[in-house]
């Protein structure tokens, strides 16, 4: 009986190893069958591009903030940003983190793809977009991780990257392009072809914008090294494929504008009616009559061009929905209702450098004597550069263009006031890029008339970011270095190229803030 | 090679048993067998039933049956034979050992207490409570369906000790239950959920509290909860619910065990000598909001005092903005603006024109601006659920079946939703022969629900009642939904649709259509030993369809024709297992219980959305519809996990029980080198007023003590071992686009562990009219995997990882009186209950103090080093070092953040009453739960809004002379503030501030009332009926809290994302009538 009772009990036991048989099968189970761990350099650079202008010269970041701040754009019913308590603290914490581990890791694994397949025009492009986007973050926030980032899955890479001083980020930036902009020159082939939505894939484009670039960072350092700002204009100007020499030459992204991916801005517009033009924007365009004016703003109800200050509070902004210009047609085609769709907004390519720019930087350098330029270039470059900023922006009027560069305030002066005229003329051309006329505007104090609202949190504009609240909760010991090196995280601290000592005055803006 | 390790263990264990087997087989003489059943017929397993003066005796297997053999050298004697079981009355009979075979069979009268009678626990095995080592608490059936709910869930809310639960604040929303605490950072903390042997899916579509749901398929959000799986269970098929709490009861379910197991027997049918039984419950309640805002019927929409309506969009003044800061509420009909040409400074004179007619979106220029006080209550339907259950029963000595079929019809709390659910559940058991017995049982549900309200930003209901005019005629939107052109009329065009319009032009369905069911053949291989062989699966497809119409204000893209998400779920899980149980006497002082077995566990998971913004064609919403390229997105996941396990409990005396058990597991979510895990656990439990005999006086009835150790294992989600690249569905232009996946794996990931010990007393005194069950646990999660946020320099979002450890420990008891219990038939029962549970994180990542948990409108949940789980970290009043608030401009300002509190409760009680007298039966249920934080969305928009009442203070209708001066310093004279500032700028300063809107959500509510009656045996008769009970139900009646404005208990999801409140539609407050006919 009980031989019974253990063979009963054995076939249990047999029936029991048959379920257990386990081994290779459930490494099988486990295998992903939803993604890939593997692909081209190619669909990585179209997604890291569209991403990267996005996040750049989009909604949160440009639209919400650069404008305001720049005052190209002011903000009406609610208007949290415009008086800072939606830009402080924690709000650019998702623009900060994720241009690194989106983009930036995405760039730096195409970079990983071009450099092992030995072919720069993979490589050379992501680089340039890389350092595009770098500038952002630097400029931005001042001293961020850069050497030590995007590393956490390469040998000696670290999980908590240092923050590298901003002076380093820029020796960073020339070496690097310097180093595209000759392996681009001389690449042969075009690997990313239409993958790169910018230039088709072609190097020597991706050159020139190398250069071009090289030159707008080398132009920020003007205050606080002239010196280096000097030779790396020189590097820039004369870079291997040259810089930009028309507007066939702009760094452009053209959106698709299919509903899925538009124009930022104009997708923002879709969503909401609170923006109008900054009136310190119109009083400009309007007392020079700039035959730009249109093709910026619509008119109001009352048929007249008019702006809503920034900073106000909603009960004070409120009035302006209706009394102020909403922006022009370019982006957004009726001018009583937001909830018009379509129109050319929604293809219109953002723009992430352009020859007017090159022109005005080089003009800038000729007063400036850098760069190998001399005073005497400079009215040629100043004026070349608005015309291309006319051309670019689709006004087509010689006449009024003529008039316009005619004017007493637009001729070139020459000297400090040539100086001033520049920085206007070039915020004025930024329309659209908030992020670099807030760079410029910090650097250059043009317009003077830039200052903070009266419902603004500051009694000035601010100066930089506060840092990413992500890096402060999981790198914090690193934040504290860069705060150290810096000074205190807040909107008043100035970046290494804005320290007061170096940087102009500007009436009634905060100068020396702790 | 871990494999063989771990096998070797294991037939260690399995030695053990049959090793002693032989030694324990009886030789050959009578052979008595029979059955032991209750007085109601129903069988009584676990029974002993021994000849004492032998020796020699059995247990009784699950259907009450038992046979052992009494030695020949006894034959023809006459002998006693004793039935005992805990719970019962002994009883005996005499019988004569001839030598041939004897049946006796026995019927046992209860005399149960909390503490004894039979429990269900881990693998489905009943065993007698007083050999339990482990803290179980089971509930039944009449316990379980005191009032009717929709969740049944809801029904264990104050009823069991050691549990945490959160009912959704929403109709046909998650229930989130937690059991001894959260032991995992990242990962699920909700119980492992088992109905009848077959664990079943829990899968939630919960909201957090902006936006959610479904937000990764649309931009704009769904923000409903859309409940969870659980949801599928009709509480009127349920026999009993065995929580098991946490890894020493439940260790032999292995990987998921650590959160416990919620374990569900549905009822069966009995031998009733073939006569078919049939029960009807029905139950019919009406439901009402039980906790809306308090409002303030003052001021009307608009800001600085100032309201002028022309298009809702800004055209007219303050007429695009959507709070009530507006002009006095007092019956004006002109002099709603001020005098052209003043700016709206409240410094400046204001004067109102008195030429100038107010203006509103639904009246004639110049109608009486007036108040709808009842705006938002009216908006709000009476709900109302009709609950109907329809169950036949019967069988033989050999084939026994069940059949009910249950629906429930709700009509929601908000207009034209909808929730319709409709079980069936048939189960069977057919005794083939002496040894073989087949059982199985199979269950459809369906579940289609329509327009459910939105939660949260977005599309929520509430949300539009946070940011609102007070003098909105609700009848207004109610007539006129839309525009005579098209598109949605409304109040405000800017940032809201009509109400009406979400419920009715935004057609929402969500459809699960349910098949769990499970067979098993149980072998009986002798007297003393079982095979089981089972397998179960629950399958369920999920379709959850939202349209948007066209003029549907964000999401839908205005030049198309509407917009449309959807998204469909497949679920299989299938567990097959395999089962050796032994139940031995050895005389009459030694029993043996063992068990051996295998399971095989396989997920398969798909889930396919897709969304577009923007429709061509009215109506029609679907992918050929599209205007705009739908994004796509699927996910296929599958799992296995392979197990061996084993048991071995001896008792001696019936008072000294000891229990070992082992279980390996073999996971495909974990590297081959680490996906073999092996777990032992140990529980003893001394029934101590029977090993000291002179313990058990007239007072003190029964004793017990029992202690357990226990270790679990968990492995990872699947797919957590590679990094991958993602694309997405939508080009750019032709180009395709793809991405790094921001979250990195780890190829080299271990499983989880949780060690967990508790200590247990179990008391009765004066028979059992009084009872105390208390256990002290302490536990801890180590090697957690967990996906935590990294640095965003280092390229990645987030990094899974072995890292972290959770402590939780704690103290439960349930004390269970029956002060009065007369012959007259008058008794008073009642339970208190009570749970407190200590969480702390003890490490994370070195180098790293928190991991967020949720973020939302700067406040984050964090699980921060030092701090229990889930704590509110946000920003804090700036405060000068005497701690008084630092002022500017006569304004408070934001501090620095900090951790402002934790959202667990100290602790949680229920307090439970039943009163019988005669026919008439009345109980009712306190549910407590002391402290624990919440952060209110709600009241924080409520204040910047200005609708709430409390923005009352410090209004003045004299904008010249604005109402408040802050009590504080200062921030540039460091002197007393002596600024006035309006409340519109004072209650508009305040949003983000997590100090302010952090509340302690302690809380009473009266859970449930029920006064039931039976209906004289006379007239059950004439219905055919044994009993007739008709009774009077309440549920959620009252609530007293400090939280204002909202009901203080609410969760979105059963996600770890909990303690943030945003605009849940009230919880509902129930009143109806429960009929319950027994044959």
């Amino acid at each position: 009986m009980t031989n019974k009772y253990l063979l009963r009990a054995g076939a249990g036991a047999a029936i029991l190893a048959s379920l257990l048989a386990c081994g290779n099968g459930l490494t099988d189970v486990n295998r992903n069958p939803n993604n890939p761990t593997d692909v081209s350099a190619q669909s990585l650079f179209t997604n890291a591009t569209r991403q990267t202008v996005e996040r750049w010269m989009g909604t949160t970041y440009n639209w919400r903030g650069g404008e305001f701040l720049a005052q190209h754009l002011a903000e009406v019913q609610y208007t949290d940003e415009d008086t800072y308590i939606r830009l402080a603290r924690a709000y650019m914490t998702d623009t900060f983190d994720g241009s690194y581990y989106q983009e930036l890791e995405d760039l730096r694994k195409v970079i990983g793809k071009g450099m092992d397949a030995s072919d720069a025009s993979i490589w050379g492009p992501a680089v340039v977009l890389k350092t595009w986007t770098a500038d952002f973050l630097t400029d931005s926030w001042g001293d961020v991780p850069y050497a030590d980032a995007l590393a956490s899955d390469s040998s000696g890479g670290s999980g908590n990257p240092v923050y590298d001083k901003q002076q380093a980020v820029y020796t960073n930036f020339f070496t690097t392009l310097s180093g595209a902009a000759t392996s681009l020159a001389g690449a042969g082939g075009a690997s990313l072809g239409s993958a790169d939505a910018i230039y088709g894939g072609s190097p020597a484009a991706w050159a020139k914008f190398a250069n071009s670039l090289h030159a707008r960072l080398a132009m920020r350092l003007v205050n606080v090294d002239p010196t280096t700002a000097s030779a790396e204009l020189t590097k820039a100007f004369a870079g291997p494929g040259g810089i930009f020499a028309s507007n066939a030459d702009n760094a452009a992204l053209p959106w698709p504008g299919d509903g899925v991916n538009d124009n930022p801005f104009s997708a923002s517009l879709q969503q909401r009616d609170d923006y109008r033009i900054s009136k310190t924007f119109m009083d400009i365009l309007k007392g020079y009559n700039d035959p730009r004016l249109s093709v910026y703003a619509h008119t109001t109800d009352a048929g007249t061009y008019d702006g809503a200050p920034n900073g106000l509070n909603q009960t004070d902004a409120q009035p302006y929905i209706v009394s102020a210009s909403r922006v022009g047609t370019i982006f957004f085609p009726s001018a009583t209702s937001y909830t018009s769709y379509g129109g050319p907004g929604a293809t219109l390519p953002s723009q992430l450098l352009t020859f007017a720019e090159v022109r005005f930087i080089q003009a800038e350098a000729a007063e400036r004597g850098m760069g190998g330029l001399n005073p005497g270039q400079a009215a040629l470059f100043y004026n070349q550069a608005i015309q291309a900023s006319m051309d670019q922006w689709g006004v087509t009027d010689a006449t009024a263009i003529a008039a316009y560069l005619a004017r007493p305030e637009v001729a070139y002066q020459g000297g400090t006031a040539g100086l001033t005229q520049i920085a206007i003329q070039k915020w004025i051309a930024l329309f659209g890029d908030g992020g670099n006329a807030w760079f410029e505007w910090r650097r250059t104090c043009q317009p003077s008339t830039i200052a903070a609202g009266p419902a603004a949190t500051e009694d000035f504009v601010p100066r930089r970011f506060y840092y990413s609240q992500t890096e402060v909760s999981v790198n914090g010991a690193n934040v504290d270095a860069a705060v150290t090196d810096q000074g205190v995280d807040n909107f008043g601290t100035r970046v290494w190229w804005d320290k007061p000592a170096n940087a102009p005055t500007c009436a009634g803006v905060n100068l020396n803030l702790p | 090679m871990g494999m063989s390790v771990s096998i070797s263990r294991f037939l260690a264990i399995a030695g053990v048993v049959f090793g002693l087997a032989p030694a324990l087989a009886q030789a050959q003489g009578t052979t008595i067998s029979g059955q032991v059943t209750g007085t109601g017929g129903e069988p009584v397993a676990g029974a002993s039933v021994s000849i004492p003066t032998l020796r020699v005796g059995g247990f009784t297997d699950d259907a009450g049956r038992y046979t052992f053999v009494a030695p020949a050298s006894a034959t023809g004697t006459t002998v006693t034979l004793m039935a005992r079981r805990l719970g019962f009355l002994p009883s005996s009979a005499p019988i004569s050992l001839a030598g041939s075979a004897i049946s006796q069979n026995f019927s046992l009268s209860p005399n149960a207490t909390q503490l004894t009678g039979v429990v269900v626990t881990a693998l489905g095995l009943t065993r007698e409570r007083s050999q339990l080592g482990t803290a179980v608490q089971q509930i039944s059936s009449s316990d379980l369906n005191v009032t009717h709910d929709m969740n049944v869930l809801n029904q264990l809310s104050g009823k069991v000790s050691g549990v945490v639960m959160n009912q959704s604040g929403t109709q046909g929303g998650s229930t989130n239950i937690v059991i001894r605490g959260q032991n995992s950072i990242t990962g699920n903390n909700q119980p492992l959920f088992i109905v009848d042997g077959v664990p079943i899916s829990n899968q939630d579509h919960g909201s957090a509290s902006k936006g959610g749901g479904l937000d990764a398929a649309a931009e704009g959000g769904l923000g409903k909860d859309f409940g969870s799986a659980i949801d599928d269970i009709n509480p009127e098929d349920v026999a009993t619910v065995s929580v098991l709490k946490g890894p020493n009861a439940a260790a032999l379910y292995g990987s998921r065990a650590a959160n416990g197991v919620v374990l569900i027997t549905t009822k069966k049918g009995s031998n009733t000598t073939g006569k078919v039984q049939t029960q009807l419950t029905s139950s019919l309640t009406w439901d009402k909001p039980s906790i809306l805002p308090d409002y303030q019927n003052e001021y009307g929409q608009g800001a600085g005092g100032a309201f002028r309506f022309v298009n809702g969009k800004g055209a007219g003044v303050n007429d695009g903005l959507d709070q009530s800061f507006g002009p006095r509420l007092d019956g004006r009909t002109t002099g709603c603006t001020f005098v052209p040409g003043t700016p709206s400074n409240p410094f400046l004179p204001h004067v109102y024109d008195a030429s100038a007619p107010c203006s509103q979106f639904n009246a004639p220029a110049g109608a009486p601006w007036v108040a709808h006080p009842d705006n938002v209550s009216s908006f709000f339907a009476t709900g109302k659920t009709l609950a109907n259950t329809l169950a036949f029963s019967g069988g033989t000595d050999r084939a026994q079946a069940r059949l009910s079929v249950g629906s429930q019809q709700v009509d929601g709390i908000v207009p034209n939703n909808t929730f319709r659910k409709f079980n069936s559940l048939l189960s069977g058991s057919l005794t083939v022969n002496d040894r073989l017995t087949a059982s199985g049982d199979i269950q459809y549900i369906n579940n289609d629900n329509h327009n459910r309200a939105g939660t949260g930003y977005n599309s929520g209901i509430m949300e539009q009642f946070v940011w609102f005019g007070r003098q909105v005629d609700m009848s207004a939107l109610r007539d006129q939904v839309t525009n005579p052109n098209g598109g949605l009329f409304n109040w405000n065009y800017n940032f809201h649709n009509n109400p009406f319009w979400l419920q009715y032009q935004n057609p929402g369905e969500d459809v699960r259509d349910r098949v769990t069911g499970n067979v098993s053949a149980r072998y009986h291989i002798a007297d003393w030993l079982d095979a089981t062989a089972r397998t179960g699966s629950d399958i369920y497809r999920w379709q959850i369809n939202q349209d948007f119409g066209q003029g549907n204000i964000v999401y839908a893209n205005p030049a198309y024709a509407g917009a449309y998400t959807q998204f469909a779920e497949y679920s299989n899980a299938n567990n097959s297992d395999l089962l050796l149980t032994a139940n031995k006497h050895a005389g009459a002082h030694l029993q043996f219980n063992a068990t051996v077995g295998g399971a095989r566990r396989f997920e398969r998971y798909n889930n396919d959305q897709q969304s577009t913004p923007g429709i061509i064609v009215p109506g029609i919403y679907n992918s050929s519809n599209a205007g705009i390229t739908p994004t796509l997105t699927s996910l296929v996941t599958r799992r296995q996990v392979n197990s061996v396990f084993a048991s071995a409990a001896t008792t001696l005396n019936d008072w000294w029980t000891v229990e070992v058990t082992g279980r390996n597991d073999w996971s495909s979510t974990l590297p081959a080198g680490n996906n073999s895990y092996f777990y032992p656990s140990i529980n003893t439990s001394i029934v101590l007023s029977d090993a000291i005999p002179f313990l058990k006086s007239g007072l003190l009835s029964y004793a017990k003590i029992r202690g357990s150790l226990a270790q679990v294992g968990a492995d990872a989600d699947p797919y957590q071992l590679q990094t991958v690249y993602i694309g997405q569905s939508t080009k750019f232009g032709s180009l395709p686009q793809v991405t790094l996946d921001n979250s990195q794996k780890d190829p080299d990931l271990k499983p989880e562990m949780t060690k967990s010990g508790e200590v247990g007393l179990e008391l009765g005194v004066l028979d059992g009219r009084a009872t105390l069950d208390m256990s002290y646990y302490a536990k801890s999660t180590t090697n957690q995997i967990v996906n935590l946020t990294v640095s965003p320099a280092s390229g990645f979002q987030s990094q899974v990882a072995n890292l972290g450890r959770i402590d939780n420990k704690g103290f439960e008891a349930l004390l269970d009186v029956t002060p009065i219990n007369t012959a007259g038939g008058f008794s008073w029962n009642t339970t208190f209950n009570y749970s407190q549970n200590k969480s702390k994180v003890v490490s994370l990542a070195p180098g790293i103090d928190t991991y967020v948990i949720y973020s939302d409108w700067y406040q984050n949940l964090e699980a921060r080093v030092g701090q229990p789980y889930g704590v509110i970290y946000g920003y804090k009043y700036a405060r000068d070092d005497a701690g008084n608030l630092l002022l500017h401009n006569g304004l408070p300002q934001t501090g620095d953040q900090g951790v402002i509190g934790s959202i667990q409760p100290k602790w949680v009680g229920g307090w439970n009453n039943t009163f019988k007298f005669g026919p008439a039966q009345l109980s009712f249920l306190f549910d407590y739960h002391k402290g624990g934080k919440i952060f209110s969305v709600t009241n924080m928009w409520g204040d910047y809004t200005g609708i709430f009442k409390n923005s009352l203070q410090g209004r003045e209708v004299d904008w010249n002379n604005p109402g408040l001066v802050i009590k504080g310093t200062d921030d540039v004279t460091n002197a007393p503030n002596t600024t006035r500032v309006t409340a519109e700028q004072y209650w508009e300063s305040l949003y983000y501030n997590a100090e302010q809107y952090t509340y302690d959500d302690s809380f009473v509510k009266l859970r449930n009332l029920r006064f039931g009656l039976d209906l004289p045996a006379s007239f059950a008769s004439r219905m055919h009926a044994a009993s007739v009970n008709i009774a009077l139900i309440g549920n959620n009646l009252w609530t007293s809290t400090k939280v204002p404005n909202i009901d203080p208990e609410f969760s979105y999801s059963t996600g770890n994302a909990q303690g943030f409140e945003f605009a849940t539609i009230p919880n509902t407050r129930s009143i109806g009538l429960n009929l319950r006919i027994v044959p």
